[in-house]
């Protein structure tokens, strides 16, 4: 029954330490517990195992990822040599000439580069540092390489009505993609959900402005749009589907089918220290647990879009709800989609969102 | 001629059962198969024209349709931002 999934993308978390603040990061709350890290030889052997299973391609994350130079060289070295595409997602402020010039040497493919909003004072009191110069700096210097370069901004209450100064700074420093995702809600970002969901009015806005210039940039930049989903009426198909597609190795080498599914306290997840990923992958209680349509309850059962949304994402299932194994309370059809529009509702209401927690170790 | 070239970040990509993808920044492209026989060929030297003849006689096709078809899909490739076109003057022999 597990035969027919194949990983396509491996999520690869070097480590949760990380310079900066951001208060809508999605690592979990806990990262002192992830303070031993996966060696550079394990991560090899990760990598080894996951180009067994068929994984095409790599992303290397965190935390941030270039707080391990080293490993990071290595590790982009490994993925070239078994054929597999490497994507470095960084926040810049570490990425000199020198770095540079060794990880398009190991075969680096594309870098995103993360920017906390277009202008320096409002960047930087997010990021909780003086980081905005480096990181356009950065950005600058990328974009002359031979190397695929993407400018992402997260999106939140705070800074999304500069979504045009975000696509003119990448249009004025030569990137030719730009990601704009609202943020995601888990880990940091649940826990600052009332200072960082932006109002539906703002939502839209954006959406508009971001269209337009869409449109008028067709051809020479372009431009991703990742939407708020407790705005939208159908949740996001997470991971396209758990188990079917994507896995993460957490820096402690804990094999998860999301990103954020730390958080799922009701279910055991195998580390890579312990058993081989493709064990992982194809037999674990976990990555089995919401595979394919056989565990979805009503609604989603007999919804013409179970295939298509795949219920939603079981992590933010279990943070609204404390049942992963439910509908994710965003789609409008969740019997419970009251625990969002409850959000959404004090959103609106609230002249002032609350106070922004930053991210610490 | 126009000399098509893989844009940085952009890799063609041929599996042992003979399907072919393209690895694009954070992406996946699965390709049919009349797809990966042009993009193959892509390397920033071959023109457009070269190609076509190429797969004109791999696939003993009509030469016009084939220049037409080879040069509609990397046009659309272009617009995707996954092609671009080389300079001219950077032509090898």
């Amino acid at each position: 029954m597990s035969a027919p999934y194949r990983p396509l993308s491996l999520l690869a978390e070097l480590t949760y330490r990380c310079n900066l603040q951001c208060p809508y990061c999605y690592n979990p709350l806990d990262l002192r517990a992830y303070r031993r890290e996966l060696d550079a030889a394990t991560w090899c052997r990760v990598l080894d195992e996951a180009a067994d299973l068929g994984v095409l391609q790599v992303h290397f994350s965190g935390g941030e990822p270039t707080l391990r130079p080293e490993e990071c060289v290595a590790l982009v070295r490994r993925a070239r040599e078994r054929g597999m595409y490497s994507n470095l997602i960084t926040q810049g402020t570490f990425l000199t000439d020198d770095l540079l010039d060794r990880l398009l040497d190991a075969g680096l493919d594309h870098i995103q580069i993360s920017v906390q909003a277009p202008h320096a004072e409002l960047a930087d009191q997010i990021a909780g540092a003086r980081v905005h110069q480096r990181k356009i700096e950065a950005l600058t210097r990328v974009a002359r390489r031979p190397v695929a370069l993407t400018l992402n901004c997260v999106l939140h209450r705070h800074n999304i009505d500069q979504v045009e100064d975000v696509i003119a700074l990448a249009e004025r420093v030569g990137v030719r993609r730009v990601e704009l995702a609202n943020a995601q809600l888990y880990g940091w970002a649940y826990r600052n959900r009332l200072a960082l969901l932006p109002t539906r009015e703002q939502v839209e806005r954006a959406r508009d402005r971001v269209r337009e210039a869409a449109r008028r940039l067709a051809g020479r930049m372009e431009i991703t749009h990742v939407l708020a989903d407790y705005y939208e009426p159908y949740p996001k198909p997470c991971m396209n589907g758990w188990g079917q597609m994507f896995l993460t190795v957490a820096p402690d080498g804990r094999v998860f089918p999301c990103p954020a599914a730390a958080a799922i306290t009701t279910l055991r997840f195998e580390s890579v220290t312990e058993k081989p990923l493709a064990w992982i992958w194809h037999e674990s209680e976990s990555f089995n647990a919401y595979r394919g349509v056989g565990w979805m309850p009503e609604p989603c059962r007999s919804c013409e879009r179970r295939e298509v949304d795949w219920g939603g994402c079981r992590c933010q299932a279990f943070l609204l709800t404390g049942d992963a194994g439910l509908t994710d309370p965003a789609c409008s059809k969740s019997p419970l989609h009251a625990l969002v529009t409850r959000i959404t509702e004090a959103i609106t209401a609230a002249p002032q969102p609350a106070e922004l927690i930053p991210r610490r170790m | 001629m126009r000399t098509p070239a893989l844009a940085a970040g952009v890799r063609f990509r041929r599996a042992a059962d003979g399907s072919a993808v393209l690895l694009i920044p954070e992406g996946v492209v699965s390709l049919n198969g009349s797809a990966a026989a042009v993009l193959e060929l892509v390397d920033g030297r071959r023109t457009v024209g070269e190609i076509a003849e190429d797969l004109t006689r791999r696939y003993e096709a009509d030469p016009a349709q084939m220049q037409a078809d080879v040069a509609e899909l990397l046009a659309q490739m272009s617009s995707k931002m996954w092609v671009v076109w080389a300079p001219e003057n950077e032509r090898q022999p």
